[in-house]
């Protein structure tokens, strides 16, 4: 796509998400995109590490836990504003994955990927075992929404959560833009392409990894508080292995690598099941063939093949 | 001293189990490079296959397990055809994302086959022996003893014979194996028949020993590939040691730490012997 062209895009979607809440008649559907842009969240940090960097990491919802866990902690036990807490869910998961990521990025493909997902089970496990902390299995029930009763905007309400969301997505999504296009950005992309080369000219790799890692850490972290804070209700289930696998399925269906990329796939992940319901029990089944025939025959993802297609219309229309 | 062997005793089944899923995986991955995730899931299908092969339609368990291991040969050719060949080259995470739909289809398929219900392969095999103070179910000993049975015999298989000889060409070097005449479309379907097969069994042993219900092949796919690190990725003597090491570390950590977290205990481990050797125990730097 020509520059643009790109920019095009980039507004018609903005408006297009402005205005859908307008468009949509169906309150459930609106449910959906309000969780569809926390995924929106969830995988533009997941595209830094997987689709930039190309080091597969299995613990995006883990990470969204351990926000969702900590905004939701830290308001309960020292009383702190809602503003705040969600600020702070970022920051703990971005220890947790400077603890964790440190000694994961040591190693490399495969390697990396089974010790991430062993990091989500161990998240899991905890978080469905200390129960003192954490409620276990039944979870905590009860978060307050930001802003004060009777203040001038009503969080309760779904449209006006919405737009939070919403506003907070975009500028997530420009701040993962900007910082593909830094200096950072351009390092990421090398070692993805040879990451023996980035070491060999000088570039100290392990240190770029990390700040994907953590970065991804931290947009988990925050997509976590906001779930939180929008269904007042967490529990261990939400942040397993299925959730981060469908964090990695976003950025593949979307487009891994591109900033359109994981919004797109954040949509397909919410509302795919949602349209697979008819099928009932062969849902699953449906789901998991789609994924393949897709993986097989369209392999660059949604925005892949957008671009690849707008490029072969140019070209003819020129 | 006869509690900690006790526990021992108790983490070889399991550690058994492990082996024979970690086999399956670790083969696949050194001839294809893919991270199988669909093993676990393929392994409870045959688990359940067994089940309802005794419980509804009333076979005696051996020709039962004799019916399941043969569907999970022809099986394991099915996905490697159809699934993974399209994708051989491909890069890996898209084999990956393969490995992730091919899971969901198997999960859905045995729900769609099996329902739901939690469900507990009957053996009949209750008695109990008592070895030095150190008890064993009879079902344990004769898993113990299956499980080691089937891994001497795929040691054998692969070391001794043509065709084996034939995989771990493909896995060294697999340009120099087509270059030796090794037909490479014939040794991945091979492979998988095999993986699955192997699979199948450890779906019977943990159908017996514990149950198979929905999730546990997901359970069981992820220790395997815990087993996978800490052997080393493609090691076949990796995959027997670390399953065993995985086994009796878990028990142990059951035993006289937390049942609860002894999944914990276990992944701290792999992390640890990742961080001290990154190939692995068995793995070749």
């Amino acid at each position: 796509m020509t520059f643009s062209a790109k920019h095009l895009v980039y507004g018609a979607a903005l408006i297009g998400f402005a205005l859908l809440p307008q468009l949509i008649t169906v309150k459930y559907y609106l449910h959906l995109s309000v969780l569809a842009l926390v995924w929106v969240i969830a995988a533009q940090g997941q595209n830094l590490i997987q689709g930039y960097t190309g080091y597969v990491s299995i613990v995006q919802a883990g990470f969204m836990g351990i926000g969702a866990y900590s905004t939701t902690l830290l308001g309960l036990h020292y009383n702190l504003p809602v503003w705040l807490t969600i600020l702070l869910a970022p920051v703990v998961s971005a220890l947790f994955a400077l603890c964790t990521g440190y000694p994961s990025l040591r190693v490399k493909g495969h390697y990396f990927a089974i010790v991430t997902l062993a990091f989500n089970l161990v998240i899991f496990i905890v978080l469905m075992n200390y129960s003192e902390l954490t409620g276990g299995e039944a979870g905590i029930t009860g978060i307050p929404k930001p802003g004060s009763k009777g203040g001038w905007l009503n969080f309760a309400n779904r449209e006006v959560y919405y737009y939070f969301v919403l506003i907070i997505a975009v500028l997530m999504t420009s701040l993962a833009g900007l910082i593909v296009r830094s200096r950072i950005g351009q390092a990421l992309l090398a070692i993805r392409q040879n990451e023996t080369l980035v070491g060999a000219i000088g570039i100290a790799a392990w240190k770029y990894k990390l700040f994907a890692f953590v970065a991804a850490a931290m947009y988990a972290g925050l997509a976590g508080a906001l779930y939180a804070h929008y269904q007042s209700f967490i529990n261990p289930d939400v942040f397993g292995l299925a959730q981060s696998l469908d964090a990695i399925l976003a950025v593949i269906i979307g487009g891994s690598g591109t900033i359109l990329g994981p919004v797109i796939g954040a949509f397909v992940v919410v509302f795919l099941p949602e349209y697979l319901r008819f099928a009932d029990s062969f849902r699953l089944i449906l789901y998991g063939l789609v994924l393949v025939l897709a993986t097989i025959f369209m392999p660059r993802g949604i925005a892949g093949v957008t671009s690849d297609l707008w490029t072969r219309l140019t070209r003819r229309a020129a | 001293m006869i509690e900690i062997l006790q526990q021992i005793v108790n983490g070889l089944a399991i550690g058994g189990v492990y082996v024979l899923i970690a086999l399956g995986l670790t083969t696949v991955f050194g001839i294809l490079g893919i991270a199988h995730f669909a093993h676990g899931s393929v392994s409870m299908f045959g688990g359940y296959l067994t089940f309802f092969l005794v419980a509804s339609l009333g076979f005696p368990l051996l020709l039962a397990i004799l019916v399941a291991l043969l569907i999970g040969l022809v099986l394991g050719v099915l996905i490697e055809w159809l699934a993974y060949r399209p994708v051989r080259n491909a890069s890996h995470i898209n084999a990956f994302i393969v490995a992730l739909g091919l899971t969901m289809m198997v999960e859905g398929l045995n729900l769609e086959f099996f329902g739901h219900e939690q469900v507990v392969i009957p053996t009949n095999l209750s008695r109990i022996f008592d070895i030095g103070g150190v008890t064993i179910p009879e079902l344990r000993l004769y898993v113990i003893m299956a499980a080691a049975l089937l891994i001497v015999a795929m040691t054998l298989f692969v070391e001794k014979t043509k065709t084996g000889q034939a995989i771990r060409a493909v896995a060294e070097n697999r340009d120099a194996a087509i270059l030796m005449g090794v037909n490479v479309k014939t040794i991945p379907m091979i492979v998988f028949s095999i993986s699955t097969a192997l699979g199948v069994c450890a779906g019977v042993m943990v159908g017996s020993l514990f149950a198979i219900a929905p999730g546990i092949g997901q359970w069981l796919v992820v220790k395997g590939f815990a087993v996978l690190i800490l052997g080393g990725l493609g090691s076949i003597p990796g995959a027997i040691v670390g399953g065993l090491v995985l086994g009796v570390t878990e028990a142990l950590a059951a035993g006289f730490i937390s049942s609860a977290y002894k999944d914990v205990i276990a992944f701290v481990v792999m992390i640890a012997v990742l961080l001290l050797r990154p190939q692995g125990l068995m793995g070749k730097s």
